[in-house]
């Protein structure tokens, strides 16, 4: 259910759940009434890719990819250019970025305890992983018996950008997108830019970090809520495909920003994989970012 | 029958010359949209309503052609 | 933050990537190949609305109308209607005749002479001659086809047709639509033509002969054509109107073939009866408005028509459906009222004295009469989405109707001296129950 608050600045805003994150629509001074409207248009495009995509319902399309593995399946048009990107973000990163990393999930998990896995549990889940594994032609998809794609790495910064598309044809002032901390804006405000706050969690500077938007996207990824601790080693939970083990030295928040969230999302995301190279990276690539440790 | 004539053409000029400042943009529509406000947006309930009003009434139609078709009256 | 003048070679790939998979084909559906997904994907153009109603009158008739409607968006921007209704009715039909205080003996329509005792039937004093062995059964569908002539305007063929037992009615309409001031203005023309067939249980009988005698024979024709203008107008985000002109005209057998009118002595009995007989043609003018005026938690549509006909009979309606949105906007309810009014037909008479010369023209059917009507009505909705699941669309509702009718007749004269104390005018009172499903 949609909520409708006044925030300071003559900004309206728009709150609602979905993607299993809190969301918000803000936006310039409009009536109730379309904001509402406008919240409600994004949170059930939020919902759709969420339905469309989840890895949990049977009737999403990685249900139904899932159920025929072995056969050759013809995609439809959406999944077939997130499989496109998703290859050629594997290209780029050279197999860092993978959606096929999800049986790693079986062997880790990542409750603070220190229930760290064996070596050879990792080892015998590697055969399954690897982009290049995958039969992948548009639009035919054939996913191997043993392995599993999942669009969980990039599917909160593309709702961003689809909801953004939607918005952008109806929303007749300034409005900012956010689900759960990746978002867009599509212009600054009358009086000023968006004034965005960042988390800043196990720092000893604990006041959030305050970024001015005027446009674009911002995304962010890092492992601070969940890892493992053994041994006086802390395992965070960004899994290099490569190895099946934990990126070590993962900084803790990359902040990315850039023109849509979802080349926000790919970049904060490889800093992160990068790991202790993760300030470097994002330097040679040019791109305004926050690294936290 | 002249009278109605004079009365659709005023309404037709009125409308194709007067009326551009009347009007919303594109995005204004949400409202407009829902079923409820589109004319013909109970299109069932006035089959059935115009049934029974056809049937007991010596007018029908005004809203769609052709109030007719049926042997109940 | 403005956009970095020079970037890394992975990022300028990455946002090749980025459009491509974002620029790429707009996604407006969630399309899946499953057979299960068949199902809604089969429905995701099509819109279905379907309604059982049951309709009573008191001591009257009742009937039973199932309607089913569909919608279907076609790949050019037009749209495919199709409807379908079926219903079935029962009860008692007024003759025509006169209530007296004397008792009646009629014969069925399907009677060929006063000797076939099962197709009689008798009404006792006081009350309204009814036919108590009413029954007819109707099979009614349509369909209509708009296909986009060019970004602003629409064309539009349909055709309809109506089957009972003793009438046939085929219908087709061509009509053409043109958007005007960004879409904000839009003007309609139309016209239809209808051919009835009449094929009267027992024959149609010869109009105003003797009701004793029989003369019955043959089939009949009708024949209508029409004309209708409108303009819809949107006054603003929350404002739409509409007005329509239409002008129709029917020639060819309008009587009803059933009905007759009571000839009454210099006393009041009655002392015969004569099949009606009704002009044989008919035009029509009418004038219709209607505004709606939304909000975020309702709207209300109000509505007004003006109706004359060649006939005398010249006719006002009012309609007021009030919208109103339940907290959490899953369930609405709406009231509604109606009001109407007409008078009577040049040709209309309760009875007719036997001294007088039967006019060329009458009929003492209260549908042509003098009347005021009043419907006051309840709706109660919810939206199904949720309940639903997967299934579900934004669009699907269950909803539940409950009008209640009334007619009054008024200014007719006072009975002859015998039918003193009797109400020879009765109020109809009835009511209709509807449920309905959209998907």
């Amino acid at each position: 259910m949609l909520e409708l608050r006044e925030l300071p600045g003559d900004v309206l805003g728009v709150r609602f759940s979905a993607m299993a994150s809190p969301c918000e629509l803000l936006l310039g001074r409009v009536e109730s009434d379309l904001a509402l409207q406008l919240g409600s248009l994004a949170a059930a495009e939020a919902q759709r890719i969420e339905q469309k995509f989840s890895r949990y319902r049977a009737d999403s399309v990685l249900g139904w990819i899932h159920r025929r593995r072995g056969s050759a399946l013809q995609v439809d048009e959406e999944t077939a250019l997130l499989l496109d990107f998703a290859q050629q973000c594997f290209e780029l990163s050279d197999g860092l970025f993978d959606i096929t990393s999800g049986p790693l999930r079986r062997v880790w998990q990542f409750d603070g305890s220190d229930r760290v896995p064996a070596p050879q549990a990792v080892a015998q889940l590697l055969p399954c992983i690897g982009f290049q594994k995958l039969s992948w032609k548009s639009p035919w998809l054939c996913v191997p018996p043993d392995m599993e794609i999942d669009f969980g790495g990039i599917g909160k910064e593309y709702a961003v950008d689809r909801a953004y598309d939607l918005l952008l044809a109806r929303c007749p002032v300034p409005f900012l997108i956010n689900f759960g901390g990746d978002l867009r804006v599509s212009r600054p405000l009358p009086h000023g830019p968006w004034k965005v706050a960042i988390e800043r969690p196990d720092s000893a500077r604990k006041a959030a970090m305050m970024l001015e938007v005027e446009y674009g996207a911002l995304a962010t990824s890092g492992d601070s809520h969940r890892f493992l601790f053994k041994d006086g080693i802390r395992y965070g939970h960004i899994l290099d495909p490569r190895t099946g083990w934990p990126v070590p030295d993962a900084p803790r928040s990359v902040t990315v920003a850039a023109s849509s969230c979802t080349e926000a999302g790919l970049l904060s995301t490889l800093a992160v994989l990068k790991g202790k190279g993760a300030a470097d990276f994002l330097q040679q690539q040019q791109v305004r970012s926050w690294v936290l440790r | 029958m002249k009278l109605t004539l004079i009365a659709l053409s005023l309404t037709v000029a009125a409308v194709s010359s007067g009326c551009t400042s009347l009007g919303v943009e594109p995005w204004q529509r949400e409202l407009l949209a829902r079923k409820d406000m589109q004319p013909g947006g109970s299109r069932l309930d006035d089959a059935i309503d115009d049934h029974m009003y056809f049937s007991k009434e010596a007018s029908s139609g005004g809203r769609s052609f052709g109030g007719g078709g049926c042997g109940c009256n | 933050m403005q956009l970095e003048p020079t970037i890394g070679n992975l990022r300028s790939k990455l946002i090749a990537a980025s459009c491509a998979l974002l620029g790429g084909a707009p996604v407006a559906r969630a399309e899946t190949h499953d057979v299960v997904d068949t199902i809604n994907r089969a429905l995701t153009d099509w819109q279905l609305d379907a309604a059982l109603a049951y309709y009573h009158e008191n001591g009257r008739i009742q009937a039973v109308e199932p309607v089913i409607n569909a919608e279907h968006d076609l790949a050019d921007g037009g749209q495919l209607d199709f409807d379908f209704t079926f219903d079935a009715l029962s009860g008692s039909s007024p003759n025509g005749a006169l209530t007296s205080r004397q008792v009646q003996t009629f014969a069925s329509p399907s009677a060929k002479s006063f000797a076939q005792a099962r197709h009689m039937y008798t009404v006792s004093s006081g009350n309204l001659p009814v036919d108590p062995n009413y029954s007819d059964a109707r099979v009614a569908g349509g369909a209509s086809w708009t296909l986009p002539l060019s970004r602003l305007t629409r064309a539009r063929l349909g055709g309809k047709f109506s089957y009972e037992d003793d009438f046939y009615s085929a219908t087709v309409s061509v009509g053409l639509e043109r958007d005007l001031n960004d879409k904000n203005t839009t003007v309609s023309f139309s016209v239809n033509s209808e051919n009835d067939f009449l094929q009267p249980i027992g024959g149609a009988p010869t109009p105003l002969s003797d009701y004793t005698q029989f003369e019955k024979g043959g089939h009949e024709t009708k024949h209508g054509v029409g004309v209708l203008a409108g303009v819809t107008q949107v006054m603003s985000r929350n404002w739409i109107t509409l007005a329509n002109v239409s002008v129709d005209r029917f020639s060819g057998y309008l009587n009803d073939p059933y009905k007759i009118v009571s000839v009454i002595d210099a006393v009041g009995s009655p002392f015969g009866y004569v099949y009606e007989n009704r002009p044989d043609s008919r035009t029509r003018r009418s004038v219709y408005w209607e505004n709606r005026v939304g909000w975020s938690q309702g709207s209300v549509t109000a509505d007004a028509r003006y109706m004359t006909d060649s006939w005398g009979i010249h006719s006002e309606t009012a309609q007021v459906h009030l919208r109103w949105w339940l907290p959490g906007r899953d369930q609405y309810l709406e009231p509604s009222a109606r009001w109407y009014r007409q008078n009577a037909a040049d040709f209309f008479r309760p009875w007719l004295a036997d001294t007088a010369a039967v006019p060329s023209d009458v009929s003492s059917d209260f549908r042509l009469a003098a009347f005021d009507a009043l419907t006051y009505g309840l709706k109660y909705g919810c939206k199904l989405t949720d309940h639903l699941g997967r299934f579900g669309r934004e669009l699907s509702e269950f909803n539940i109707r409950l009008e209640y009718y009334e007619q009054s007749l008024r200014g007719n004269p006072a009975g002859p001296p015998a039918s003193s104390g009797l109400d020879l005018y009765p109020k109809l009172q009835a009511f209709l129950l509807q449920i309905g499903f959209s998907y």
